[in-house]
């Protein structure tokens, strides 16, 4: 059975001290805050750099990015070398995860302080680097190739965390 | 100009002209409750409540209107129509009713009955009916369950509500509220809530009760069946129902003031203001709602068998003893 | 839509009311009374996530609670089949996303079973520091979420504002404010920046401070939360350990068991702290056992912070990652209980199996087992015990 006591006015007290207290709304979008610097925000690739190596298609657990490779010599050295001409990053299926900017081996796709994704149609969202234009809707080829080569390498005995002290359950 | 006014002071055209000029002001308050109750809630939770729509936020209650006219009404497809729409109709009508005999200032009420105190008990008790036709006529189990404890507490809290008002009935000797706010004298310990503190404290939980608000507000209970009577209103109609929820706090408020909080008596006798003393009896109602408000935010609300247990074995005996002791009182003194 | 076996065991379980507001079923007969079979479906504000309850109701009392989960299946097992091993870490981020860091700790202890790295001490540290941070940023926005489904809504809105501070650490350690992706295979990703030792200290003291009045002061004697809870969802501690219960349900019955303390790992060995446990077994109880556990939390972060060790953060496991073959369990304790993964190795690039044990599918047994006997508004309270975080229940 319940009775008004002083439990409540407690509570209530605390109530009324926040009311006439500070508030800790920021009015976005006037004021914005400084993002650290290792927020990850939308990707962006320098194409320059790209080596069309494709291991951040391989790695991507979203099948975001889709790469269309080809033999060029850009860099007039005399050797065809491959070369993305295609390169699509679709942001309707990007997390954030960063596992593609830190396996680039030439550090070309990078996080910037960008999260403002917005477009009116779905297909907007995929942002092409490239000279042509590569289809996000369809699912690049999952490079991720199951070898199953036994390698012949027991894994050591697994011996589970082992137990200390205490009263068995 | 002076045959206007004549025909202004002639009876039955005085009732409705004042009358729909209070009205008026009922709705107007309605919209304005749900903006101080938004802000209100906002500055507890450290956070501005609406501050975009026009300065500070205050147009914010004509962009919700404007929203609620021109959304669907949408009703289940079983449900019973007449029941369905009649409902907020039903619930809105008592609490506009009860302005009718509640004193702004000296010589200013709409009515002024004899017995508003039992005109007032009256209307209030139609409220329930309402609750229960929007439960009945939507024809779903979460509106059923609504509909059935907002009628068991809406009826079980009429009766602490009616026996804690009969300690100012006693002092004054009258029923009717422009007596009673008169008889509350002028100064601030004069009035009713000191001698009646228990009855006061009665009144304004059963009144919390009959408005279905926090800690009270099952019927609603907005966790466990998503608004209860009112799940399957939108629109308009639903618009109707929190003007009649709002409505009907403001007038339990109205009327707490006018009971025992002296009604437009000003607290000192040289802050008196004649003819303005609606400022008085505007600035307590606003006090009043504000603590409707203040503990809506702080508390969780009780379970129905909790609620019940209060009502019946707590303040009822509360009321009966602190009536036996007024009346003892007054044949003492 | 349940099997006979199953409802004989429902009926047979009602000859013996919980509490003593149930009606028996031969008085029902005889009066001719009916009960109300109702849904309280996944479209629900209050249900910690998609959760559909078969609710059968008897006026105000339950007399039949039967959970419905998957609606929020995700099928993060067979992705991870398809993944490579550091790319299922980002998958165990969604799983609990409330205590995301321990999702990642226990599926990164799994595959190092299956390594022979070395993890440098100074790893060890941070992953424990940031994984007492992820349960205070779990627990206090459970405390407030009980409160909001009692009908108080001020307490859940200070809870995230603390919530929100230990997210901008967070940010600006790891990168992101909720998928943090930060322990990895062999110790976490990269150091604390410059400063965030101070940062967190500050936080710290800040917290300990504020938790008295914004949460003790507002929650713990309003008689109004006081008997909604008290005496609510009161389990037994023979039926604690039968249902398999792990994490707060378990130790509010009384039972002193915390992964931490009795199989410890990483950085816990070093640690001191007690397990807190309460007696009464009912929701009040569990509050309370949130708030130590908060306490004890902080507790440890100031040991951590006060000696950190110096050194590197994560061993050297090469470009490709093929793990011997073989099984590599491991458990840790999350804010909702016991949490344990078992990786199944087949020697190529991708897990041959994923297994998550987690602590919210089998704590929804309570639901079944606990609540008929009691009243419609109290199975909020209930699920406040429990603290399921749907994706959880779902993976």
């Amino acid at each position: 059975m319940p009775q008004v006591g002083q439990g409540i006015m407690k509570g209530m007290g605390v109530t009324l001290k926040h009311l006439f207290g500070q508030k800790i709304t920021r009015q976005y979008p006037e004021y914005k805050r400084n993002l650290p610097e290792r927020s990850r925000g939308m990707l962006t690739v320098d194409m320059d750099r790209c080596i069309a190596c494709l291991q951040c298609m391989r790695i991507c657990p979203d099948h975001c990015i889709s790469i269309e490779q080809t033999k060029r010599d850009a860099d007039g050295s005399g050797k065809a070398k491959p070369y993305p001409i295609g390169f699509v990053i679709d942001d309707s299926r990007c997390m954030y995860c960063s596992l593609c900017v830190e396996v680039c081996p030439v550090n070309c796709i990078y996080h910037t302080e960008e999260f403002e994704v917005q477009a009116y149609n779905r297909l907007e969202l995929a942002r092409q680097f490239g000279e042509r234009p590569v289809d996000p809707r369809i699912d690049p080829k999952p490079a991720v190739g199951k070898k199953k080569k036994p390698t012949g390498k027991k894994a050591p005995r697994t011996v589970e965390q082992p137990r200390t002290g205490g009263e068995a359950a | 100009m002076q045959t206007v006014l004549n025909l202004l002071e002639a009876e039955p055209i005085r009732l409705l002209v004042s009358f729909g000029a209070v009205l008026f002001l009922v709705l107007n308050l309605a919209a304005v409750l749900t903006m101080a109750e938004r802000k209100v809630s906002g500055y507890i939770h450290l956070r501005f409540g609406p501050n975009r729509v026009g300065p500070r936020g205050l147009l914010q209650p004509a962009a919700d209107v404007f929203k609620l006219f021109t959304k669907e009404n949408v009703s289940p497809g079983r449900s019973d129509l007449w029941v369905f729409l009649g409902a907020p109709i039903a619930m809105f009508i008592p609490a506009a009713l009860v302005w009718l005999v509640v004193p702004f200032a000296p010589n200013a009420v709409v009515a002024d009955l004899n017995v508003a105190i039992l005109f007032f008990v009256a209307i209030t008790s139609i409220g329930a009916l309402g609750v229960v036709m929007a439960g009945y006529g939507s024809r779903s189990a979460f509106s059923l369950l609504g509909a059935l404890r907002g009628a068991a507490q809406m009826i079980s809290y009429e009766v602490p509500l009616i026996l804690s008002l009969l300690g100012v009935v006693m002092l004054t000797g009258s029923l009717s509220l422009a007596d009673v706010v008169r008889a509350q004298g002028d100064t601030i310990w004069t009035w009713y809530f000191l001698p009646q503190l228990p009855m006061f404290v009665t009144f304004y939980i059963a009144g919390l009760a009959e408005v279905k608000r926090v800690p009270f507000d099952l019927p609603e209970g907005e966790s466990e069946i998503v608004g209860g009577y009112m799940v399957e209103y939108s629109g308009m109609t639903w618009a109707l129902i929190q003007a009649a929820e709002f409505a009907s706090m403001a007038v339990m408020s109205a009327v707490t003031v006018t009971l025992f909080v002296g009604g437009w008596q000003p607290p000192l006798p040289f802050l008196d203001l004649g003819n303005f003393n609606w400022v008085w009896f505007g600035i307590k109602t606003a006090l009043i709602m504000f603590t409707f408000q203040w503990i809506r935010w702080s508390v969780p609300r009780l379970r129905m068998d909790q609620l019940m247990d209060l009502g019946w074995k707590i303040l009822v005996p509360i009321t009966l003893i602190w009536l036996f002791v007024t009346a003892g009182a007054i044949l003492i003194f | 839509m349940l099997s006979e076996e199953r409802r004989a065991h429902h009926e047979g379980a009602l000859t013996e009311p919980a509490s003593g507001r149930l009606v028996s079923p031969d008085i029902r007969d005889e009066f001719g009374l009916e009960t109300i079979d109702m849904n309280m479906g996944p479209q629900h504000p209050a249900m910690h996530g998609l959760l559909r309850l078969i609710l059968e109701l008897d006026g105000e009392t339950v007399v039949r609670c039967d959970p419905v989960m998957g609606y929020l299946h995700r099928s993060k097992e067979k992705i991870s089949e398809n993944r490579m091993y550091p790319a299922v870490i980002p998958i165990t981020d969604r799983i609990d996303y409330m205590h995301n860091i321990a999702m990642e700790y226990g599926y990164c202890l799994a595959v190092e079973k299956l390594l022979d790295v070395e993890i440098p001490p100074r790893a060890d540290a941070i992953r424990a520091l940031m994984n007492e941070f992820g349960r205070i940023m779990s627990h206090i926005p459970s405390i407030g979420f009980l409160l909001l489904e009692l009908g108080a809504f001020t307490p859940i809105l200070y809870a995230f504002r603390e919530r929100e501070r230990i997210q901008s650490i967070f940010e600006a350690v790891t990168g992101a404010r909720m998928m943090f992706h930060y322990i990895r295979i062999g110790g976490v990703k990269a150091d604390l920046p410059e400063g965030m030792p101070e940062t967190m200290w500050s936080y710290i003291e800040g917290l300990e401070e504020r938790l008295q009045p914004d949460f003790v002061d507002l929650i713990e004697g309003n008689e109004i939360f006081i008997s909604r809870t008290r005496g609510i969802g009161k389990i037994t501690q023979e039926k604690a350990v039968e249902m398999g219960l792990t994490g707060v349900p378990l130790r509010c019955t009384g039972v002193e068991f915390d992964v931490r303390k009795h199989y410890p790992y990483g950085w816990y060995k070093n640690l001191d702290f007690d397990v807190v446990t309460d007696e009464a077994g009912d929701v009040e109880a569990s509050y309370r056992v949130r708030m130590g556990e908060v306490r004890q939390s902080i507790r440890m972060i100031k040991q951590i912070l006060e000696n950190l060790p110096e050194g590197e953060v994560l061993g050297d496991l090469g470009r490709r990652l093929r793990p011997n073959e073989g099984d590599g369990i491991a458990r840790v304790e999350s804010a909702r209980g016991e949490y344990a993964v078992h990786v199944v190795s087949d020697g190529s690039d991708t897990p041959y199996r994923v297994h998550y044990r987690t602590p919210c599918t089998v704590n929804m047994q309570l639901l079944q087992e606990i609540v008929p006997g009691h009243y419609l508004p109290d199975i909020m309270p209930i699920m406040g015990l429990i603290d399921p975080v749907s994706g959880a229940w779902d993976k």
